[in-house]
């Protein structure tokens, strides 16, 4: 088993580059202003011409692949290089701060251009730490031309996108009041099917019925799911890209555009139809909230089967196949050319399956039931039941694993309870939360039932279907591709760390209870090798949670 | 060399007319009132949507 390493070979080093760029940037500059507004050279700014290098590396990372990744010598890490590209990037950070919160400090009138050149002699020392100024030389030499046809790609890229931008521009009338009218109309349609009052102002973009009307406003006309959609059917093309034939491919792009504008209008309809028949809060709350996503889901999941499954598009095996003597057929078996070649190389384990699946159901069945409620998930048990069902069905093979546990499991889970009602126990007062108000107009045999299967499913299916998606399936993703190869035993910091981290962003406000929860589960686990450990302190610590939030009425917990 | 230079230009162009148009269409409407696609959703559903594409790329038993 392998901790985290610094990549030491050249393709490596340039995908660790690009990423310690990007995140550098994301956490110490977006939000703050710092860059975007102030790295200026001659009018030029990185909101418009940043996209132009960005760009250009990756179109040079992606197709210099090969050549890159054969260049196999060992890079030594600028350590100098580094430690002088973190002061230049904190000198930039003191000097915006201090520019913004107006601290007269030492420098308070350095102007954004001298910023910006320390800022880019930093990406520059950090580039030449991370590779050597022969190895770039050398990357340069191996890929040809490639460097001049990326620079002209990236140059390209930004001229396309930045001449459609006004496409988008919420103040042109050209196509977002296309959207706005084309979107109003088409909902004006299929309700008439089913209403016979129809309303409909194009002035204010208004549609419904005398009853219930909405306002068709930009960010509703379908441009979001657009959006979500072009990146999602553009990354997913480049990604599989081998295994796919181009450039009949790319007519796949305008039927999901096509299919998730359709589901917007038709997500519209419902809601005027829903709210029209009384279920104001419904349409209102979870249904306008959740059909968004479920639409993007369901256009995302048919697009990735379409480039998989249909033969039109996907390469055939039989014109792809290695031949004797064929030179390619190397190079294409490499790259996984073959759908079926790239299934066998490149495919998840099938043991995937069990691990996740029930985890997806209960994500799936959330997106269902909040869709069908309002302020008040009544619809809660179809969450236990689609847990119940792909545990039950998955456990022929589940219950090979080792599902007994000691006495650290519990303990764990007690410490984990501790740690997540800290908070409320230290202030003293419960969080305010509609749930207990939501569960106080209900029948005391509804309300009961409801709170058992709460219950039952924080202490039975939630533990075990989580503990399998997480600790199961992604800690030891990060290490093996085969990860039911791996042991539970063999996992490294970096794959506790990671998976624990994607555990704690799933809990919302409580990441970071949830992050702490995740590294103890995960210790639990890798303890004894058990999974009964794990599933153990998770499902005691849910239940502790459940019986103070029934004693407490702190409702805010669930 | 030259119908596969022009090919993957063709590709890089289209993707990145796609991105680059995509991105900045989120940005652009980063917060609507009531949005079509609510960012508070965001890791649920992308969490769901990656477990399914996993799922959909496991190997076939030969």
């Amino acid at each position: 088993m392998r901790d985290f390493i610094l990549p030491s070979h050249l393709l490596g080093r340039l995908y660790f580059l690009f990423a310690l760029v990007v995140l550098e940037y994301v956490f110490c500059f977006v939000g703050r202003g710092a860059i975007p507004g102030h790295l200026k050279f001659y009018g030029m700014n990185t909101d418009t011409y940043g996209q132009i290098p960005i760009f250009a590396y990756l179109v040079f990372l992606g197709f210099g692949h090969l050549r890159l990744k054969a260049q196999q010598g060992e890079i030594p890490f600028g350590r100098v290089l580094f430690a002088s590209h973190l002061l230049c990037l904190a000198a930039v950070f003191y000097l915006t701060m201090e520019a913004q919160e107006g601290l007269g400090g030492l420098f308070p009138d350095t102007s954004g251009y001298a910023k910006s050149v320390i800022y880019l002699l930093g990406t520059f020392l950090l580039a030449l730490a991370c590779i050597p100024l022969r190895n770039w030389i050398g990357a340069i030499r191996a890929t040809g031309l490639l460097w001049l046809y990326a620079s002209l790609a990236g140059v390209a890229g930004w001229f396309f996108g930045t001449s459609v931008k006004f496409l988008w521009n919420a103040t042109s009338t050209v196509l977002n009041g296309t959207l706005q009218r084309s979107a109003l109309h088409a909902v004006s349609t299929i309700l008439g099917f089913f209403l016979p009052d129809v309303v409909t102002d194009p002035a204010t973009f208004t549609v419904g019925t005398p009853r219930y009307l909405i306002t068709i406003a930009g960010g509703c006309s379908g441009i979001e799911g657009l959006g979500l959609v072009l990146i999602f059917t553009s990354l997913w093309l480049w990604f599989y890209r081998k295994e796919i034939r181009f450039p009949r491919a790319l007519l796949l792009i305008p039927c999901a555009l096509g299919c998730i504008w359709l589901l917007n209008i038709i997500r519209l309809a419902t809601l005027i139809l829903i709210a029209n028949a009384g279920g104001f809060e419904v349409a209102q709350t979870g249904f306008h909230a959740q059909a968004g996503w479920i639409a993007f889901i369901v256009i995302a999941l048919a697009f990735s089967m379409a480039t998989q499954k249909l033969s039109w598009v996907r390469k055939l095996p039989a014109s792809v196949s290695p031949s004797a003597g064929d030179s390619r057929s190397g190079t294409m078996q490499m790259l996984g050319g073959a759908s079926e070649q790239a299934g066998e190389l490149h495919g998840e384990s099938p043991a995937i399956r069990a691990y996740l699946i029930p985890f997806l159901a209960i994500l799936a069945a959330s997106f269902v039931s909040k869709a069908a409620s309002g302020y008040f998930e009544w619809l809660y048990p179809l969450r236990f039941f689609a847990a119940a069902i792909a545990l039950i069905y998955f456990w022929p093979e589940l219950k090979k694993l080792n599902w007994r546990f000691g006495w650290f499991g519990p303990v764990t889970g007690v410490a984990v309870f501790l740690v997540w009602i800290a908070p409320s126990w230290w202030a003293h007062q419960s969080a305010a939360s509609p749930l207990g108000t939501a569960l106080a107009a209900l029948s005391p045999a509804a309300r009961w039932t409801w709170i058992s299967f709460r219950v039952a499913a924080a202490c039975l299916t939630v533990p075990i279907a989580e503990e399998l998606a997480f600790r199961g399936y992604l800690a030891r993703r990060f290490i093996s591709r085969e990860f039911d190869q791996v042991s539970f035993t063999g996992l490294t910091t970096l794959s506790i760390a990671l998976s624990s981290l994607a555990f704690g962003l799933m809990h919302g406000q409580h990441w970071m209870a949830g992050t702490l929860a995740g590294l103890a589960f995960a210790a639990a686990l890798r303890w004894r090798g058990r999974m009964g450990d794990a599933v153990a302190a998770h499902a005691l610590s849910n239940l502790l949670l459940a019986a103070w939030v029934l004693r407490f009425g702190d409702w805010a917990q669930w | 060399m030259t119908k596969n230079l022009l090919k993957n230009a063709f590709i890089v162009l289209g993707l990145a007319l796609c991105t680059s148009t995509a991105a900045h269409a989120l940005v652009f409407y980063p917060n609507p009132k009531t949005p079509e696609i609510d960012p508070s959703l965001a890791i649920g559903s992308l969490t769901l949507l990656a477990g399914a594409l996993a799922v959909l790329r496991v190997r076939r038993k030969k």
